[in-house]
């Protein structure tokens, strides 16, 4: 078979290639180390506001429960949802509490209450956490109530999945492993038929008895077994140096990882058959890097884009990949669970790869 | 089945650049046959045409039979080439690189290790077998080049200016790997610049601009190119009156150099003796000119409107 004969040539040239290994190894490190630097440690406190249209005995007692959180402060009180709202824009809290009137009387009465939580979210990493610990504080104050009167619950407007425990460095391991499930996989392969072009290679190759499906498989492969140590090192690293929990199977989270790999180096490889030279193809590289990194949805919650952003959110797989990776990792969601996604990045892997054939001609012109 | 290349009309573009201008060609089986031309006549579009490398803007192309570039798939099989620039894995090693080729063409694994041997020794390579191509000289990556293009026993060779920035000595030892090979029933088609290194062609085709604008043997060419067999005659007296076709006169002292034409210079020869006396010429002596082949392309690109 051609196609095992071009991936041993390949694998040859990656180990005598010091700059392919450089980047599988330490790019992986670079950015677990950054984004643990940047985000890992001690929170800060967030300032938040409360407004009680209650005023009745449970209000006061939840109001004690948020007191007690060591993220939060309660800086303001407001008398309508109004100026809970002016104290945002104000810029004086990040997120404003209200307790509509008729909350301690649900309870009593057995029935569903509400919690309204505004949040500034032009700081998406500081409202996950002001919705994580809200979520943390009723769920205390349930807590405590339930030993009085069982059953009751308390619904949340945006009901964040956060637990009060995820960390920052977990709130961003979704992101830091689509960054190097993209970045590393896509740039490297990038080069590898367009390589061949600029050095002259490809003239020769081409004059062998080889398909294009020799040629593209053939790389695939090689640079799929070369750039799974990416994922793992990844995965270890976040795991055992940066310890973060994933709630989900290890084996469900490695699935979904394998799956943007493939797509990574679908990509990649497109824009491999479509550069001219290796320059051209890092440039793409990062080109395509860029708006699926800011659209991840990691930075700016996807429902907060423009309807254009949303858009190219909506068409980036690093999107697919985050949403569903975060699900396994922090909800502890299983594969089957992120389906829908799981279908979208096979699907974008076989377009990739089937463009890649279909444009990967076997000439010189 | 006796031509190994029919190109006909064939005609390449580039936007309005003619590279290639209704060429048409034949090499015949078993023939050592130079595509000579200065550096962007269009050898190398030709070339990789005939290979099927690139796509031709009109005309038909047929080698060993098969039609290209329909039945290209086939027809690599038995094509050996070297493109122009050296196009092998510069990270991979001497061996490794005649491997890859010959797995790529599903020789066995035995048979292929021998094969590689053979050839490099044949090409006196076997000392370097283990160093990568990159750390290679560039006579050294010439011979690997002719190595790989060798790997599958092809019957018909194409070298894409092989001895281009060769030195001297393996030029010479080039040729006799060709004129080996070619004993052994090997077609060769062989570009080059080298106008010294096209006298060991059997068939020589010049191109000029896109067009053939001479075919035939270097002794065909040569007399082409002068209307005949061209003489060397040292002579005293007045020339101006003999009966031959002069090319150009030259004073020595009070000896005059001409350089003249002779239809058949087997017949006309012997002869040429008697002619000069009966005109009271002194003759001192007379030879055969081998004129290079520089200077036949040189005339007839001259002669080109």
């Amino acid at each position: 078979m051609s196609v095992f004969v071009v991936v041993i040539k390949e694998l040859k040239q990656f180990r005598r290639d010091p700059r392919s290994l450089i980047m599988i190894a330490m790019i992986p490190l670079i950015v677990m180390v950054l984004f643990g630097i940047g985000y890992g440690g001690e929170k800060g406190k967030v300032n938040i506001g409360i407004v009680n249209l209650d005023k009745e005995a449970l209000s006061w007692t939840l109001i004690d429960s948020i007191m007690k959180v060591k993220d939060l402060n309660i800086k303001a009180y407001g008398n309508s949802i109004e100026e809970g709202r002016k104290l945002i824009e104000d810029g004086k809290v990040s997120a404003v509490i209200v307790i509509p009137s008729g909350f301690t009387y649900g309870i009593i009465r057995n029935s569903s209450v509400q919690l309204l939580v505004i949040v500034d979210e032009s700081i998406p990493t500081m409202s996950s956490m002001i919705k994580s610990s809200i979520l943390y504080v009723t769920y205390k104050f349930q807590e405590e109530l339930s030993l009085k009167a069982q059953g009751n619950f308390i619904e949340i407007i945006y009901n964040s999945v956060y637990g009060p425990t995820v960390t920052n460095i977990e709130a961003f391991t979704p992101l830091v492993m689509g960054i190097v499930l993209q970045l590393v996989p896509t740039t490297l392969i990038s080069i590898a038929i367009c390589r061949e072009k600029e050095k002259g290679t490809f003239e020769q190759l081409i004059m062998s008895p080889i398909s294009k499906f020799d040629i593209i498989f053939g790389k695939f492969i090689a640079f799929f077994i070369a750039t799974i140590a990416n994922m793992l090192i990844t995965l270890l690293v976040a795991i055992y140096v940066f310890n973060v929990s994933i709630k989900g199977s290890i084996i469900d989270a490695m699935l979904i990882s394998t799956l943007f790999l493939i797509g990574s180096l679908g990509l990649g490889m497109l824009i491999s058959v479509l550069s001219r030279n290796q320059l051209q193809a890092n440039q793409a590289a990062i080109f395509v890097f860029i708006p699926a990194l800011l659209f991840s949805g990691t930075f700016v919650p996807i429902d907060m884009l423009s309807y254009f952003a949303k858009i190219i959110a909506n068409l980036t797989p690093m999107y697919y990949f985050t949403s569903a990776f975060r699900d396994i990792m922090i909800r502890g969601a299983s594969i089957w669970d992120v389906s829908w996604q799981t279908l979208v990045l096979t699907i974008y892997v076989i377009l990739m790869l089937a463009i890649a054939l279909k444009t990967l001609k076997l000439r010189v012109d | 089945m006796e031509y190994a290349i029919e190109i006909s009309g064939l005609t390449k573009k580039f936007g309005d650049f003619i590279a290639v201008d209704h060429l048409d060609l034949k090499v015949y089986k078993g023939e050592i046959f130079g595509l000579l031309g200065p550096n962007g006549a269009g050898k190398t579009t030709t070339i990789r045409m005939l290979c099927g490398l690139m796509a031709p803007t009109e005309g038909s192309i047929k080698i060993l039979g098969y039609n290209i570039p329909e039945q290209r798939n086939e027809a690599i099989r038995k094509i050996g080439y070297m493109a122009q620039r050296f196009s092998l894995y510069e990270d991979l090693t001497v061996y490794e690189n005649m491997e890859f080729y010959g797995k790529l063409y599903g020789l066995k694994e035995s048979l292929l290790r021998e094969r590689i041997l053979k050839l490099l020794d044949f090409l006196e390579l076997s000392e370097f077998k283990d160093r990568l191509a990159g750390k290679l000289s560039g006579g050294m990556k010439q011979r690997l080049a002719l190595g790989v293009a060798l790997i599958h026993n092809p019957s018909l060779l194409i070298l894409d200016e092989p001895t281009a920035g060769v030195d001297p000595s393996l030029r010479r030892a080039f040729w006799n790997y060709f004129r080996s090979l070619n004993k052994e029933g090997t077609t060769i088609l062989v570009t080059t610049h080298y106008m010294d290194e096209a006298e060991n062609c059997d068939r020589i085709g010049l191109m000029s601009k896109g067009k053939l604008i001479a075919i035939g043997s270097p002794r065909e060419l040569k007399r082409k190119a002068f209307g005949g067999d061209v003489i060397e005659l040292k002579i005293k007296g007045d020339i101006n009156s003999l009966p031959l076709k002069i090319l150009e006169t030259r004073k020595e002292n009070d000896i005059t150099i001409v350089r003249a034409v002779l239809n058949d210079i087997s017949k006309e020869l012997p002869n040429i003796f008697n002619l000069l006396d009966s005109y009271n010429i002194k003759l001192i002596s007379v030879e055969p000119i081998n004129i290079s082949l520089e200077e036949v392309f040189i005339k007839l690109l001259g002669e080109i409107p």
